[in-house]
């Protein structure tokens, strides 16, 4: 069954310069059980698109969509305190910068203790702290914290953003969510810090069967531990498919671009020679091409490319480009 | 670790009061007239009385043992006699001292009371008309000089309506006993069959004077809140808190407000001496006998030991709340205990 089921999100704001469509008709469905990677550059929407899920955009942001769909039940058509309450029962979500996301005069106990829902308390309410203080015990175990004792009783500046992020995670995952959202999970940490970080959210996804929706910029570091990606240039959706196929054939011109750019996936490459980049750099909010956006920078653009190409399916791969790579052999 | 941060504050006041002291002994030699007149507010010393001075004050020898012998008595409540009542200064201002204590103290209750929620109310309402019509309030409250809006209250109030009376804090039919000097826990101390009367009485008169000295205090209280409210609105621990599935009003109360209220303890120190200084002027409008108009009083009647006593006291007040109002917002600020450390 598809956990979320997202149809042409359109995000709108509104500035002095006119309104700026910074997320452009983007589709985005995850399944149960799935880790779905979010690829792109800073500035392509990918932030906005876990903000609109979580529903903690700010009210300058439209919001609009074909079909905004959280297990079968339209988000947008519900009133404000219903949207809050499902995404507050069911989503969680943790962030770049997690030592400001935490609250610098509030104890970590404090903090761990009300991210745990009443109703997954059992006792009644004379040894609710007794219980909550156990579970956060338990929580700071799993996310593979020993010392709980000198964590619960530190405030967030005396921890290592390593140690904040896996409380952040511990919070997250207090509510046995279905789905996680982690954005940008690793870039103020450690390089080995990042592996530990998302092998333990590999983990939680296994063993708990927790949906993970893992947004980044760096194509290398989540495509080992995502099933599926999904491709995101200046606010459109370009690829997605699952990540073994999508990495092996890209169809679109911007994630050959991006996958020929990390040497990683090259084994072949000649030692000193010149990475593959497109030209040119992403375009301002300001100043968007029209059509599709990628078209100024494309190799292969033409006439048709002032028309936004429409999502193209094949098996599960979807991409969208008037002319995409690769496909005269595939056929 | 805290220790040694309280330890380097309690230097720091000690620092403060030598220069104080400094300054105030200094002031027996600089005001005009004969310092021995100064220090000790006697006018005429007869010939009997003119070498036992001169010896205690040490005046024959150097500043220095001077300043000694003035720190000595100031210890041991030696203040001198007011050239005006001549009676000991320090008898005088434990008299008029409490008074004052007591108008500020309710002013600020008021501006606690009334200040934090408007702040608050207007933060969240931010962009609502209720929001813009509490910050233009405060805006007008804060830029109102306070001699006129003292003069408009009573005009109104007590000459208009005739519901508060224009001076003082009690009506001269009630003879309540100075106990602890402040008002009303004295009333009700005094055991007296009218206290009840007495009682209503003492609040009619402290009604108008604590309003009015209330309004600096509320708007900078509000204007303060709603900032720090709305800085601390966009910061992500909140938007943590909300995606946590906390309510509004839950994290309203759990991560704004402790947040949003330690800087606006930080400017209540320091806003303190504006408070004491308008407190002065409001007890001179509604002749409250506080200390603002005992120094005024004594300033216009160059009464100069009394000037000095009043000077000390009113400098130590506002410097040990400032430093109280540091030390309680470090202790209450994880992140400031931080940087003190190190």
């Amino acid at each position: 069954m598809l956990l979320l089921d997202i149809r042409n999100l359109t995000l709108e704001l509104e500035t002095s310069q006119g309104l700026i469509r910074a997320v452009d008709r983007v589709s985005l469905s995850l399944r149960e059980g799935e880790i779905r990677g979010l690829v792109g550059e800073s500035g392509s929407g990918k932030s906005l698109i876990a903000k609109a899920i979580v529903g903690v955009l700010n009210q300058r942001w439209r919001i609009k969509a074909d079909r905004f769909h959280w297990c079968g039940v339209d988000l947008l058509q519900l009133p404000y305190d219903q949207q809050r309450k499902i995404i507050g029962r069911d989503i969680a979500m943790i962030y770049q910068e997690p030592s400001k996301c935490l609250d610098p005069t509030a104890l970590i106990a404090e903090q761990l203790h009300e991210s745990i829902p009443n109703q997954l308390l059992k006792g009644g309410w004379w040894n609710r702290t007794r219980e909550k203080r156990k579970k956060a015990i338990a929580l700071l175990h799993k996310v593979g914290i020993k010392e709980h004792q000198s964590v619960l009783e530190s405030y967030p500046y005396q921890l290592s953003e390593g140690v904040c992020q896996k409380v952040m995670i511990a919070m997250a995952i207090a509510k046995n969510p279905k789905l996680l959202i982690a954005d940008e999970p690793t870039t103020a940490l450690e390089a080995s810090t990042q592996a530990q970080l998302f092998r333990l959210i590999s983990s939680l996804n296994q063993l708990k069967g927790m949906s993970v929706l893992l947004i980044s910029n760096e194509l290398d570091s989540i495509a080992r531990y995502t099933h599926r990606l999904s491709v995101l240039y200046c606010g459109q959706l370009v690829e997605s498919g699952e990540t073994a196929k999508l990495l092996a054939q890209p169809f679109h011109p911007y994630t050959n671009a991006l996958i020929k750019s990390v040497p990683e996936f090259q084994p072949e490459l000649v030692p000193k020679s010149q990475l593959y980049a497109l030209p040119g750099s992403i375009p301002t909010l300001q100043h968007l091409p029209v059509g599709c956006r990628l078209g100024p920078r494309c190799p292969n653009a033409r006439k048709e490319c002032v028309h936004t190409p429409a999502l193209e399916r094949k098996q599960h791969h979807f991409y969208s480009c008037h002319f995409p790579l690769q496909y005269k052999e595939s056929e | 670790m805290i220790w040694h941060y309280l330890i380097r504050r309690l230097f720091l006041l000690s620092f403060v009061f030598f220069a104080l002291t400094c300054f105030a002994f200094s002031l027996g030699h600089l005001f005009p007239g004969d310092p021995l007149v100064n220090f000790s507010g006697i006018s005429q010393p007869d010939d009997e009385l003119l070498p036992v001075l001169v010896q205690q004050y040490r005046l024959d020898d150097g500043y220095l043992q001077q300043y000694i012998a003035f720190l000595q008595r100031i210890l041991q409540g030696d203040w001198g006699l007011s050239l005006a009542s001549q009676q000991p200064v320090l008898f005088e201002l434990t008299q008029v001292f409490p008074a004052t204590l007591e108008l500020v103290a309710y002013a600020l209750l008021i501006s606690f009371v009334l200040g934090v929620p408007l702040g608050l109310l207007a933060a969240i309402k931010a962009s609502h008309w209720s929001g813009r019509v509490i910050s233009t309030i405060a805006l007008l409250g804060y830029s109102l000089p306070i001699f006129w809006w003292a003069l408009l209250m009573i005009m109104l109030f007590s000459i208009g309506l005739g519901w508060f009376p224009t001076s003082g804090r009690i009506s001269v039919l009630y003879e309540i006993p100075s106990v602890t000097g402040f008002m009303l826990p004295d009333i009700l101390l005094s055991g007296q069959t009218y206290w009840q009367a007495a009682f209503q009485d003492a609040i009619r008169h402290l009604w108008l004077p604590a309003f009015v000295l209330a309004t600096y205090p509320t708007t900078v209280m509000i204007r303060f809140t709603r900032d720090a409210m709305l800085n601390v609105w966009q910061q992500s621990y909140i938007k943590t808190a909300r995606a946590k599935g906390l309510s509004r009003s839950q994290v309203l109360y759990r991560h704004g407000l402790r947040n949003a209220m330690l800087p606006v303890m930080r400017q209540l120190g320091l806003q303190f001496s504006t408070l004491v200084t308008l407190a002065m002027i409001s007890e001179l409008i509604f002749s409250w006998p506080g200390i603002g108009l005992w120094l005024l009083d004594s300033i216009s009647q160059r009464n100069y030991p009394a000037i000095q006593g009043g000077l000390l006291v009113i400098s130590s007040l506002v410097i040990l709340v400032n430093i109280l109002m540091d030390v309680l917002h470090t202790l209450f600020n994880p992140l400031a205990r931080k940087q003190a450390n190190g």
